[in-house]
Order: structure tokens, then sequence, then C-alpha cells
């Protein structure tokens, strides 16, 4: 029987700072055979484990179609993170997954794509934007619409020229410094009439005090509920839905039946949005 | 079987290096031993306190080792366990936990080093042995079944095997005379039931009612009632620093526990008394059910009992059932 909370090795092969709390650790298995048949999806999670400091669910945030790697943007938070920060190059953590089910996989390349993004909430849809970057042969059009309290917190600053190619980015801050070109304020009010088709399937990855503004607005720009779609955070300890931390009232685990939901699938869900 | 042969058994086992394990009298309590010797072995007809899930899912469990950089998975000696006088609904809670933990390789590693012997007189409704054995005994998990008849002052029991392991024991020891019960499963023909059914429906359509508010100025979030349950199988990984070496661990969690929904940054779900309680009956009569097409709740009355703040259970979800 195979033991589901055996994590395998990877080694931090690459570290680089992207805030003044955020870090992109690039991750490469450590065992040939299982690094080749390793696979995941955009939207998808992980559980990254340091002996000593426990485990934690953290989605992945390069592109699926690049393979010996992958990448994991994250924010200094809790007792793993914390120690992720000090660790050096070279070093091995364990990793066990990938987990959830991961953004609607005919959607993200068939429709438009309005990705909404606050704080870190940037990193799981870079899945989508590294991908579409690298394969837009792939994908529709797609527009990226991210907020954070300032200049400083925004994540993945340096590839925002190289995304502009082929995907339309829209940027807002709370509290602009005199630098600061583009929108200032929450990221609600970036959308509107004129830039949002109606027919746009939304991605929403950020705190949950954004996505009940940003719902209501493209509910009423006239998008369908089961074309919204938002990733849910929650504690979890299994991944595999048994531990019940991150259970749902009503019967949905994130780890397993997330942590992507639609708006039509979790709006009645309390505390779900 | 009578009680000599019973307590004959008892003594056959535990000369065949079975640790066997089953609850008894003490004090006006009554607690899960070690039996030392079948000599006066009698069945306790009450209900221990703490179930038998600590057999299977222990409060704390090794799950690997890490020293020296090297990972060691936990390989926990094969002791053979007998327990030994499971009640009805800790068979029940023993079947559901089984289907839960089904691909767990801990849980599935104690569960092939162990023999589970249910007792029980047949409840009143089932006194047809066809229906007893189709409705209840076929989607039970056990080893062997005492079923418990009374004669006067003289106990004998009609035996039942659930498994071949069950079969072997008593083959082994010399006794002949039990049925064999083909397990087909946990869920019964007709599914959940319709009382199981009705609350599903009834404590979703009570959610963020007066009850609920009520039970948020009463529940004191000790999480006795989740100790005590057969059925509560939450848990947390964590890692524990020894000496010169880490282990990760496998631990018993409440969800009355505040911490229990807090991610990094300090954020909480089930951030108040009244969610977390609506939470574990959602867990046991709306998730559960949902998930498994079985009872969340195996009626042992166990919560009502240490419950410090009176909270009962049964005229809880009467209340549910009433006002919804």
């Amino acid at each position: 029987m195979k033991n589901p909370y055996n994590p395998i090795q990877a080694e931090i092969i690459k570290i680089e700072k992207l805030s003044s709390v955020n870090k992109l650790f690039t991750l490469r298995i450590k065992d040939e055979k299982t690094r080749n048949t390793f696979k995941f999806r955009h939207g998808q999670f992980f559980i990254l484990s340091v002996p000593g400091f426990g485990e934690a669910p953290l989605g992945f945030c390069s592109s699926p179609t690049i393979k010996e790697t992958f990448q994991v943007s994250v924010d200094k938070k809790g007792t793993l993170t914390s120690k992720l920060f000090e660790l050096k190059k070279g070093t091995n953590v364990g990793i066990r997954g990938p987990y959830g089910n991961g953004f609607d996989r005919k959607k993200i390349k068939s429709r438009n794509l309005v990705l909404i993004a606050g704080g870190c909430g940037l990193s799981p849809l870079r899945t989508i934007i590294q991908d579409a970057n690298l394969h837009p042969e792939n994908f529709q059009n797609i527009q990226i619409f991210y907020g954070c309290r300032n200049s400083e917190l925004l994540v993945f600053k340096k590839d925002y020229d190289k995304w502009s190619k082929n995907i339309e980015i829209n940027l807002t801050v709370d509290t602009p410094d005199k630098t600061w070109k583009n929108s200032v304020g929450v990221v609600t009010n970036l959308l509107t009439s004129d830039k949002i088709k109606k027919d746009s399937v939304a991605i929403l990855v950020g705190p949950p005090v954004m996505y009940k503004f940003v719902i209501q607005k493209l509910l009423e720009l006239g998008l369908d509920e089961e074309d919204i779609y938002v990733s849910l955070e929650r504690r979890m300890h299994c991944g595999i839905g048994i531990c019940q931390h991150c259970a749902l009232v009503g019967g949905k685990y994130v780890c397993t039946n997330g942590p992507v939901f639609s708006y039509a699938e979790i709006k009645d869900t309390p505390e779900g949005i | 079987m009578n009680d000599k042969q019973l307590q004959n058994f008892v003594s056959y086992l535990i000369e065949n290096k079975h640790t066997v394990y089953s609850h008894t009298e003490d004090d006006e309590k009554i607690k899960i031993k070690k039996i030392n010797s079948g000599k006066n072995f009698k069945l306790c007809p009450k209900r221990p306190l703490y179930s038998f899930k600590k057999f299977f899912l222990p409060s704390c469990q090794k799950m690997m080792v890490f020293k020296d950089g090297n990972t060691t998975l936990n390989k926990s000696p094969n002791v053979k366990i007998v327990l030994l006088g499971l009640h009805f609904y800790d068979l029940k809670a023993f079947t559901l936990i089984n289907q839960v933990y089904r691909k767990d390789p801990h849980f599935q590693k104690k569960l092939r080093n162990a023999i589970v012997i249910g007792q029980s007189p047949i409840p009143a409704e089932l006194e047809d042995y066809q229906k007893f054995e189709k409705e209840v005994l076929e989607h039970l998990k056990f080893d062997i079944f005492l079923e418990a008849k009374s004669h006067g002052k003289q106990e004998s029991f009609r035996i039942f095997t659930g498994s071949e392991d069950g079969q072997r024991l008593l083959d082994d020891f010399g006794y002949k005379d039990y049925e064999n019960i083909e397990y087909v499963g946990p869920i019964p023909k007709k599914g959940l039931g319709p009382i199981n059914s009705m609350l599903i429906e009834k404590v979703k359509k009570s959610r963020g009612s007066k009850i609920w508010k009520e039970l948020d100025k009463k529940c004191t979030n000790c999480g006795k009632c989740s100790i005590v349950c057969p059925t509560c199988f939450c848990f947390k990984i964590e890692d524990k620093i020894k000496k010169d070496e880490i282990v990760r661990t496998r631990e018993w969690d409440s969800c009355f526990y505040e911490e229990f929904s807090q991610i990094a940054g300090g954020h909480k779900f089930l951030d108040t008394t009244e969610k977390r309680i609506y939470n574990w009956y959602d867990h046991k009569f709306v998730r559960i059910p949902e998930e498994y097409t079985m009872p969340g709740c195996v009626s042992c009355g166990r919560c009502t009992e240490v419950c410090p703040a009176g909270i009962d259970i049964r005229k809880v979800l009467k209340r549910i059932i009433r006002e919804n």
C-alpha cells in the first residue's frame, strides 16, 4: 500500500527575492525516475515539509509544461515558510502531491481569461501566465488585474515586460510611492464594462475580502456564476480529504474538491467566500 | 458457546500470543484493559467511556523519523491484538472508520494485526434472525460476533464469524458451531434510511438558527466530546523534536480547538463557538452520511456523558427536527 504521507526529496536549486516578504524557490526532484513522472496542472498545490518545522500546502507557480524543475513563490507567514526563508540553495526539502483539482482544464485554453489577483495570489495564476507566455498558441486572450497594498509587494515584477507581449497587465496599489505610474485603489475599480467581456472566464486568487467585492462586480458585468472561479486557502494536514481541517460546511473539502471552486458551486457555502 | 467455553477461548488466545483487550467494570468506571487470564472472564454489558478507536488510530502515532539527514518510515512491530466485546455502536463506528481509512497504510497495518470480536443481544426490533443478519451483521466489520442469549443466570452465545481470520481462530481453538456472515460492504441496500436522510436536510436547514446561538453560550470548547466519540477521526500532523531525531507524528485533533481552522497569518475560519459546534454536527449528520452513506453518529451517548456544559446530543437533535 502506497504511503500518502511519505515525502519525496527535492533540492532547492535557486532562490530569488520577489519582494520584502516573498521569495521564489526553484525545486528539482532528486530521484530521476520520480522527476520524470512528476506532473501537475495549472492551479494545483503540493505539501512542502522541512523536518522539525512541519508541513504546509503551497501552490505551484511555474508552467506545468516546464519539466525538470518547478517553482513555488512563498510569503513569509508561518512556521514553515519562515524556516524556508532561512534555507540556502542546495538544501533538500520534502514534497508530496500534487493535490487538488486545479483550474478548469478546458476553459483556461478555450476561453478569454480575466485573471484577478491580490498580494501573493498572483503566484498560482502564474502557472497559466507563464504557460501562455511560452505557448501563446494554446491560449485565447488573457487579461491580468493585479492589486497590492504597495508596489514593493508586487511579485514577479521583472516578468511584466515579457508577459505584456501577449497579455494585458493592469496594476493597482493602495498606497503609491512617487514613482508609481499605474492605478491607485482596489482592484475592483479596474473592472469596467469596456475592459471585461461578458463571455470571459474570471479566476480570482487573493485574500477572502477581495473575493466578495470582485465577485459582486463581475456578476454586475454579466459574467456567469459558472465562469467565476476562486482558489481557496485553508488549513490542511493530510491533503487527501480525511483530516477535516479544510472542510467547508456542507460537504466539500478544499484539498480534494478544490482548491478551485466556481462561484456557482460555493455561493451557498457559509464562510466559503 | 457458553460462559466456560468463552473463558477457555480467551485463555487460548492469550496462550497463543495474542494481547487481549476488553472492557471491565472497576470502581463503577468502565475501562478497556488488558486481559491477563481467561479464568473468571465475563463480558461486560456496559459501555466503556473511551471507545476502541485508539487501537487503530492511536492518540499520537509515529509516522516517520528524520535522523542524520535520513528519513525512516515508522515500522511498528507486528503485535497481534484481540479487541473483545465491542458493542453494536462501536462496531458501527469501527466499520465507518475502516471505510474512511481504507487507503491508509498506518491504519491498515493495525487492522491486519487485530481481531475484532463484537458482542450484543439482538435488539428487540430485530427479533427475526434473517432480518438481523441481512440488515445488520452483513454490513458490520468484525472477525467474530457473540450474540448474547440469556437463560436465567447462565449466559450463552450464538457465534458468527465475519472473516477468515475469525474462522481460523475458532477452528484452531476447536469450536465449530459458528455461522459465517459474508461482509457485503458497509452500506445496507436501503442506503441511509429515512431517519438519517431526514437529519441531513434538517441539520442543513438549521444553520444560523437560534439553537446554535444558544449552544454558542453553553459549549466550553473543551473538546471532550470529540475525544470520547468513536467516530471522531480528525488529526493533525506535527513534527516533534527529540534529542537526536525529529519525529513526524499524526495526532488526534479536535475541531473545537481554535487553531483547528487557523491559517498562516492568523486567520481562523471557524472563529466562533457557534461555527465550531455547527461544524461538528455538520460532519456527523451531513458530511459523513453524504460521503460514506453511513450515519456519522452511532448513538453511543458518550458525548452527552462527558459534556461539562450538559449538552445532550439527543435533545439537540430532537430540537433540530422539531424546529426545522
